[in-house]
């Protein structure tokens, strides 16, 4: 089991936007967090990263209580947003940097890249431009790079399919999948729910902060989500 | 204002004054402007895909930028002289031009100004240019070589006798106003407005190696400022305030061992990076502070950079104002004791209050009159840090003497180096204490 929630609840005046009884992930589950706007998924993910402090409850990483230990960002790695991005860095020095964290050196880190080759599509490499110059699916791109660069146990994406052309998006499809023969822990929230059936193993749906439904992905379960949201 | 001149300027001729003001107000005006005034341009963004026409959008352009307090002061400064006294000398026709002929400078700066921004976006040579132009013109002065003053008199002495010559001025400024309307119609691309694309190459701090990943936090936060326009500018601005030892440092002090003000003046030359910068530490990094946070860095590293980063500012700072040494041998004591307590103290009020800082800050603006992300720990804080070394120079200057005093500030400085581990702890500590918060603000970008 790689993360355990219990009783996690999160409030903003008054208002809870995260309410969860209980949920494990073992390790190697493929899971697709789905939910319309404002269902609580990037709470949960930014309170997963210690972003956030619960209002209550407790998130176990490992056996290990995340909020306020190191210890998981050994093994996790995460892209939500442009925030996570230094954009005034080429994307070269933003890899050989969060390479550098985990004690890889330039060689290392220009090693790993040259799989992504095909997913970059010849447009992050040796272009001479600032991370904040490119366009909002090229940085995307170079976030998911950069969290799996890390080589996680544990990854987390919020919205890895958004803003990417249809190619990418096959790709990142395709390798989502490898990952999944590597044991990798893999989190994402998607709105595109072809995707995340096709991906993911489980999936779990979320409402007003709740888990409604929890499913391990069948021939059936595209159907089942699409009619619970066209209802 | 003619009793002013005669208060000041007693025993001359008020006119005389008044004419060598003008161009004097206009040239100053200019540098100002060149500094202050807002390029209206992004304002025009959302209209450019809309049905209206480039002759509509230019105008407004150029209407838009006439609103400024630059427009209004001139009109109250020179138009109640003129209109008293010039029309009681001169008659109406000579009054008539000298106002033609300021409203004129006015516009002609106005858009001069503008234009020269444009063709220079983000150039620093141009902001540096002008400042030597300013120190050049204010020696010229000084030395008597050349007076904007005696010229402003002379130009307008002409006026007032060959009253035509004032359509001189408003030929200029005509001609400016076409200038930049036409190089704002053949440019009225989003592209071509913004700043220039250059062509950005990787660099690399290989020296900052050795201090492991404090190190490489540390090159990040140096190519944060050098490629940022908002915290480029305010180290810029800090680089200007090495001047402030020509204001204070003097002679007279310097004999009498009267330390206290050039005191002031050296902690504030040797730790200026530490403060302007300083105080919106962590805030500079608000737009991927996230992504820092989850990120395999630990605090107490992320902690020692900024250390790393002030404490280099203050050396170089200080090895900058060591000329001052040439004056006297005692200003480099003075100095010396300021750089201990700023990269001793300075340092560590700096980081605790920066722990207090919840306020994103876009870095793609500039730093004047900037007041983005400054709250009031960010103003608190100058407070205890520009106070404290007289705290302990002035019992020690007025019991034993003033070297006394200077060595007790450097010991302090040297305490805290000294026990920094306990200080990073403490800080790591404070930091931990708010993280949530200060990320959860700098996510609430307005």
């Amino acid at each position: 089991m790689i993360l355990e929630i219990t009783h996690l609840k999160k409030t903003y005046a008054g208002r809870t936007v995260v309410d969860i009884e209980h949920l494990t992930v073992s390790a190697g589950d493929t899971i697709g967090l789905v939910g319309n706007n404002g269902a609580g998924k990037t709470t949960l993910f930014r309170m997963i990263l210690d972003l956030i402090r619960p209002s209550s409850g407790e998130i176990l990483s490992r056996s290990k209580t995340v909020a306020g230990n190191d210890h998981w960002k050994d093994y996790t790695s995460s892209y939500l947003d442009e925030g996570f991005l230094i954009d005034y860095l080429t994307p070269q020095e933003y890899f050989v940097f969060i390479g550098s964290l985990h004690h890889m050196h330039v060689t290392d880190v220009m090693e790993h890249l040259q799989q992504y080759e095909d997913f970059f599509n010849g447009e992050i490499l040796n272009k001479d431009k600032y991370i904040r110059d490119y366009s909002k699916g090229n940085q995307n791109k170079i976030g998911i790079a950069a969290a799996l660069l890390q080589k996680p146990a544990l990854l987390i994406l919020d919205e890895p399919f958004a803003n990417l052309d249809p190619t990418t998006q096959i790709r990142l499809k395709a390798h989502l999948k490898t990952l999944r023969s590597d044991h990798v822990t893999t989190l994402i929230s998607s709105h595109d729910l072809n995707h995340v059936t096709d991906v993911c193993t489980r999936i779990i749906l979320m409402e007003k902060g709740e888990i409604i439904k929890d499913l391990h992905t069948d021939r059936n379960t595209l159907a089942e989500l699409e009619a619970y949201f066209s209802e | 204002m003619e009793m002013l001149i005669e208060k000041l300027l007693p025993g001359k001729n008020v006119i005389l004054v008044f004419n060598g003001m003008i161009l004097y107000y206009f040239a100053i005006d200019f540098l100002a402007r060149l500094q202050l005034q807002e390029l209206p341009t992004l304002a025009v963004v959302p209209y450019l895909h809309l049905n209206i026409p480039k002759r509509k959008l230019v105008t407004f352009l150029n209407v838009r930028a006439a609103f400024t307090a630059f427009n209004v002061l001139p009109l109250f400064i020179f138009f109640p002289f003129c209109i008293l006294h010039i029309s009681e000398s001169y008659g109406p026709l000579v009054c008539i031009m000298y106002l033609l002929s300021i409203f004129s400078l006015m516009v002609f700066n106005n858009y001069a100004a503008l234009y020269f921004k444009r063709i220079t976006a983000e150039n620093t040579k141009a902001v540096l240019s002008g400042l030597i132009f300013l120190i050049t013109i204010a020696l010229l002065e000084y030395l008597n070589l050349f007076s904007i003053a005696s010229l402003s008199d002379r130009i307008f002495e002409y006026i007032s006798i060959q009253p035509a010559a004032g359509l001189v001025f408003v030929c200029m400024a005509a001609l400016m106003f076409f200038i930049n309307d036409r190089y704002l119609k053949g440019n009225l691309y989003i592209e071509e407005l913004q700043s220039d694309v250059q062509k950005r190459s990787a660099s690399d701090y290989p020296f900052l190696d050795r201090f492991g990943e404090a190190g490489a936090l540390a090159a990040l936060e140096i190519k944060l400022i050098l490629r940022n326009k908002r915290p480029r500018a305010t180290v810029m601005k800090g680089l200007i305030f090495i001047f402030y030892g020509l204001l204070f440092y003097k002679q007279k002090m310097l004999e009498n061992n009267d330390f206290t003000m050039m005191l002031f003046a050296a902690v504030f030359m040797t730790g200026n990076v530490t403060i302007l910068y300083g105080q919106f530490m962590f805030g500079w990094q608000s737009a991927e502070f996230d992504g820092l946070l989850v990120s395999k860095i630990s605090i107490k590293s992320f902690i020692k950079a900024k250390f790393l980063m002030l404490t280099m500012a203050s050396t170089a700072l200080t090895l900058i104002v060591s000329l001052y040494g040439l004056i006297s041998w005692k200003i480099l004591l003075i100095q010396f004791a300021a750089y201990l307590y700023s990269i001793g103290v300075s340092t560590v009020i700096v980081l605790y209050f920066a722990t207090k800082n919840y306020k994103y800050i876009d870095l793609s603006k500039g730093a004047s009159l900037n007041w983005q992300g400054v709250g009031a720990t960010s103003l608190l804080m100058s407070i205890p840090l520009l106070l404290t070394p007289f705290i302990i120079y002035t019992p020690i200057a007025l019991l034993s003497n003033p070297y006394w005093a200077l060595g007790c500030i450097a010991l302090t400085g040297i305490a805290g180096c000294l026990t920094r581990n306990f200080w990073i702890d403490f800080l790591v500590a404070a930091f931990d204490k708010r993280k949530y918060k200060i990320a959860s603000g700098f996510r609430e970008r307005s």
